[in-house]
């Protein structure tokens, strides 16, 4: 079985080791006795709860950690190397592409006690710790006039640390950037335990370890620039016959200079699952909804912005509603932020996309997975930050009655709708185990040697999260 | 969550717990919601973490004794229920196991004595004042004695009132309206007996005819919720033979606690003979708030008094009535009808105080931080009264708020709105 397939199934019952409790492995003892037993968990009840993320697949952990300071990061990953075991941070555990979950008996690192936050309102900037959730770091900016833009769906939950890991953007990122962009600074210790300070100038080493899911090194700290809220914002939500004509929409939109904060699209579908959750009065019979701010420091444009929008919308087909008020448009987002998780409603699997394409093919891309979608037979759903073209094609399934080969094999075909129109795999989520299979129809021969060679250089015994990003080497 | 879990073997209560863990996509979105994660910070004691441990133990993959510290710890406040998008129904997922789980485990003598008596006055309002009066007289003593005891005696009130037999009817005053049911509760019979003849006064006045049905007994979620399955099936099935939802065109609890447990009837019963009958009782029940703004909104209530002063009022939503009920408005909407009362938001609100039934003796630890962190919480909103819907939020909530010194009167939603008909708000 292949590393691709176990990730679409949980472990079966006959693999599972029985119930030991205790510490039962050399390492685990060492790290007792290296951090005392409050940061280290090793009975089999603590280590099954950290070998998942969202797409729940995993093997079980050898131990966990739970450091309150770099020193702790650094005594582990000595001791895990001293005795060969891989190290695998992880933050929250929101994430979906299976980057936080161990694909081979590891220590798994988690930074959820290393939330110290410190905002400097002079300098525009907030020091953070890996395991500060993502949205407290806008709590703690907002009494000063400053927020922290990128916002992940699940920032309620997430964790800096998983945010870089994973280069996390959100529906704010398609107007104000990505994790990446906020970040000034970084300390991280690398493979062999040792800690460093990057800043962004060249090499951008820092840019390196952003989005690299922890495979290159484990970030302790970051630096992130914090900006002046919009002081304008309106919010709209169109609703269309079917996901081309939302598409077409978009893209004419942008195209007559719109630059809307958030432009985000759910099919109907995920209109369902969350007007089952929430109960918002969505219009479940749209085949697609799109839900757009505008925002700015100048009203005028603003309201110019959202014209233009609701102009395209209209122009595509579709109808348009303006949210009444701040109410009416926070219970909106919430819907939106609620569709990933809301679709376990539907199915107890799920395999997720996150590709990117050029706005201009959008609308061909969104039919052309809808058509590869009806044709199979199983439960495809698409949402996505369709502004900057980043689209989240599911499939929902249910491995007990229906075949994962089949769903690798639909997910296969959809990555490639992307590719073949100059897309790329992954536009935030990482590419983890999920999309790992894919990455060789993505990357050419020569540029995969070259990332290769960067994970060889930072990594060469290939302790930190295996499994990851790269695909097996194949040795003909 | 995919899962295995042997559903046949399990019968009706398994599929509830299938169904649940299904739905899991383990996501966290319930992470910041969960009382436990919050103090603790370890997946095992988060909504997601315990879902994991359950569909172990079910499968067969992990020893029930491993994964139960992490899920007694769990409050059933069901926040996390809340927070989830893909709907898992993690309260009736919890009960199940529980149930499920509880013939299996092996606890000490002690242990089971201490269950054994909790289950056992709980929901028998005679037995249980006469061992608040007794321990009323012990508090002075509280400090000499062992954790186990110290915890239930912390939390009575410096003074036990005397029990207030409700009469079996009481009429409408004027033209009646209604004809309603109720559940007088257990412990609050003995704690706050004003809470219910509050609510006799407050649906009286509004024309709403109550009748107290004989044979009616504990709800049963206090058993249920500790894994007393066979004790709590007893119990619930003495209230469906007491309560004949025909005869009346609502049945209420004013304990937000109860008024769940009688919300769950059909879960309980799911698979069994009387499951349509569960059906037919619950669809009937509501909280007193509940049943009140639907009043308000469709008929209108009689007039309130206005308070004597500008009233600022804490509501804290008691987590059996915001989460398990869905019920938040209600009695928001109830309170701001008084003239000159307002309603404060309290941070944290959606956290749960610690109370969560026998929680507090049970797990004594974790139920005084989440008291004393809510009562600092409600404090910083500088209230002139509080005000809850629910017997165990009240007196925990009572007892921390005294201890951080503050003398603001704690009062049920219902004993406000009498106050204010009797114009002494």
């Amino acid at each position: 079985m292949t590393v691709e397939k176990l990730a679409l199934t949980t472990t079966s019952p006959a693999h599972k080791p029985l119930s030991k409790g205790g510490a039962d492995n050399a390492l685990a003892a060492e790290l007792t006795h290296l951090l005392g037993p409050k940061k280290v968990l090793s009975s089999l009840a603590e280590r099954l709860s950290y070998r998942f993320d969202a797409i729940q697949f995993g093997v079980t952990p050898l131990c966990v950690v739970l450091p309150e300071s770099t020193e702790d990061v650094i005594a582990t990953v000595k001791a895990a190397r001293r005795t060969g075991v891989s190290i695998v941070g992880r933050g929250a555990a929101s994430g979906l592409s299976g980057g936080a979950a161990p694909m081979q008996p590891s220590v798994v690192i988690s930074f959820t006690r290393m939330t110290r936050l410190e905002i400097l309102p002079e300098r525009r900037e907030a020091i953070a710790q890996p395991g500060v959730i993502t949205l407290a770091v806008t709590d703690a900016a907002k009494p000063h006039g400053l927020i922290y833009p990128p916002d992940p769906a699940s920032f309620r939950t997430s964790t800096i640390g998983g945010n870089l890991g994973e280069n996390a953007g959100g529906p704010l990122c398609f107007k104000y950037g990505v994790t990446g962009d906020y970040v000034t600074a970084l300390d991280f210790v690398d493979a062999e335990g040792e800690l460093h300070t990057l800043r962004r100038d060249a090499y951008d080493l820092a840019g390196l370890l952003i989005g690299s899911e922890g495979t290159l090194g484990l970030i302790t700290s970051a630096t992130l620039r914090l900006t002046p809220p919009p002081k304008f914002t309106r919010t709209l939500m169109a609703h269309f016959a079917e996901v081309g004509q939302a598409a077409e929409a978009v893209s004419a939109a942008i195209a007559a200079g719109a630059v809307p904060g958030k432009l985000e699209f759910m099919d109907q579908a995920c209109t369902n699952a969350v007007e089952d959750y929430l109960n918002l009065g969505l219009p479940r019979d749209a085949g697609a909804v799109l839900l757009v701010d505008t925002d700015g420091d100048d009203l005028d444009t603003v309201e110019e912005e959202r014209a233009l929008v609701e102009a395209a919308c209209l122009e595509a087909g579709g109808v348009v509603r303006r949210a009444a008020d701040e109410a009416e448009a926070a219970a909106l987002w919430q819907a939106r932020r609620s569709v990933s998780p809301a679709l376990g409603r539907i199915r107890p699997q799920r395999m997720n996309e996150d590709i990117v394409v050029p706005r201009s093919v959008l609308p061909e891309v969104v039919r052309q997975i809808r058509a590869l979608g009806d044709a199979s037979g199983f439960k495809l759903v698409q949402f996505g930050h369709i502004g900057d073209g980043n689209l989240h094609p599911n499939i929902l399934f249910d491995p007990r009655t229906e075949s994962t080969e089949a769903v690798h094999h639909l997910a296969r075909e959809i990555a490639l709708v992307a590719l073949r129109h100059g897309g790329v795999l992954s536009g935030e989520h990482g590419i983890g185990t999920m999309k790992r299979d894919f990455m060789n129809d993505a990357v050419d021969a020569e540029t995969m040697q070259g990332l290769r060679n960067v994970k060889r250089a930072l990594d060469p015994s290939g302790a930190l999260n295996p499994g990851k990003i790269l695909p097996e080497e194949t040795h003909a | 969550m995919n899962n295995d879990i042997p559903v046949h073997e399990l019968g009706p209560q398994g599929e509830v717990m299938a169904h649940a863990i299904d739905a899991c996509v383990h996501c966290g979105f319930c992470l910041p919601a969960c009382p436990t994660y919050a103090l603790l910070g370890d997946e095992m004691d988060s909504p997601r973490g315990r879902i994991v441990l359950m569909k172990e133990v079910l499968e067969g993959g992990l020893d029930l004794l491993d994964a139960a510290p992490h899920l007694d710890r769990c409050l059933g406040c069901q926040a996390c229920v809340t927070a989830c998008p893909s709907g898992v129904p993690y309260g009736e997922l919890i009960t199940s196991f529980r149930g499920w789980s509880e013939p299996q485990r092996h606890r000490s003598p002690l242990d089971k004595a201490k269950r054994y008596a909790i289950l056992k006055a709980l929901p028998a309002p005679k037995l249980f004042s006469v061992a608040a009066r007794i321990g009323q007289y012990a508090k002075p003593l509280a400090p000499a004695l062992p954790a186990a005891l110290r915890g239930p005696l912390d939390l009575l009130p410096e003074h036990v009132p005397a029990m207030q037999p409700s009469p079996k009817v009481t009429p409408a005053q004027g033209q009646r309206r209604a004809r309603v049911a109720f559940l007088t509760g257990c412990a609050q019979q003995a704690l706050a007996p004003n809470f219910n003849a509050a609510t006799l006064r407050v649906l009286a006045r509004n024309g709403i005819e109550v009748v107290i049905p004989d044979g009616q007994g504990c709800c049963g979620a206090a058993a249920l919720h500790t894994g007393a399955r066979d004790e709590a099936l007893r119990l619930v099935r003495a209230n469906l033979d007491a309560f004949n939802p025909d005869d009346y065109d609502a049945i209420l609890s004013n304990a937000a606690g109860c008024g769940a447990g009688l919300k769950e009837y059909p879960v309980i019963l799911h698979g069994l003979h009387d499951e349509a009958k569960a059906q037919a009782f619950s669809a009937k029940v509501q909280d007193i708030s509940e049943y009140l703004a639907a009043l308000a909104r469709e008929e209108g209530l009689e007039p309130f008094m206005p308070a004597s002063k500008p009233l600022k009022v804490a509501y804290h939503d008691a987590c059996h009535l915001a989460h398990a009920q869905k019920v938040r408005s209600a009695p928001r909407e109830l309170l701001r009808m008084i003239p000159g009362v307002s309603i404060v938001e309290i941070p944290e609100g959606d956290l749960c105080c610690g109370s969560a039934g026998t929680y507090n003796l049970e797990q004594p630890d974790l139920a005084g931080q989440l008291g004393a962190r809510k009562a600092g919480h409600i404090l910083s909103t500088a209230p002139d009264l509080i005000a809850s819907g629910n017997i165990g939020c009240h007196t925990q909530i009572q007892s921390h708020v005294r201890r951080q010194g503050s003398p603001v009167p704690v009062m049920h939603t219902v004993e406000v709105l009498d106050l204010a008909y009797r114009g002494e708000l």
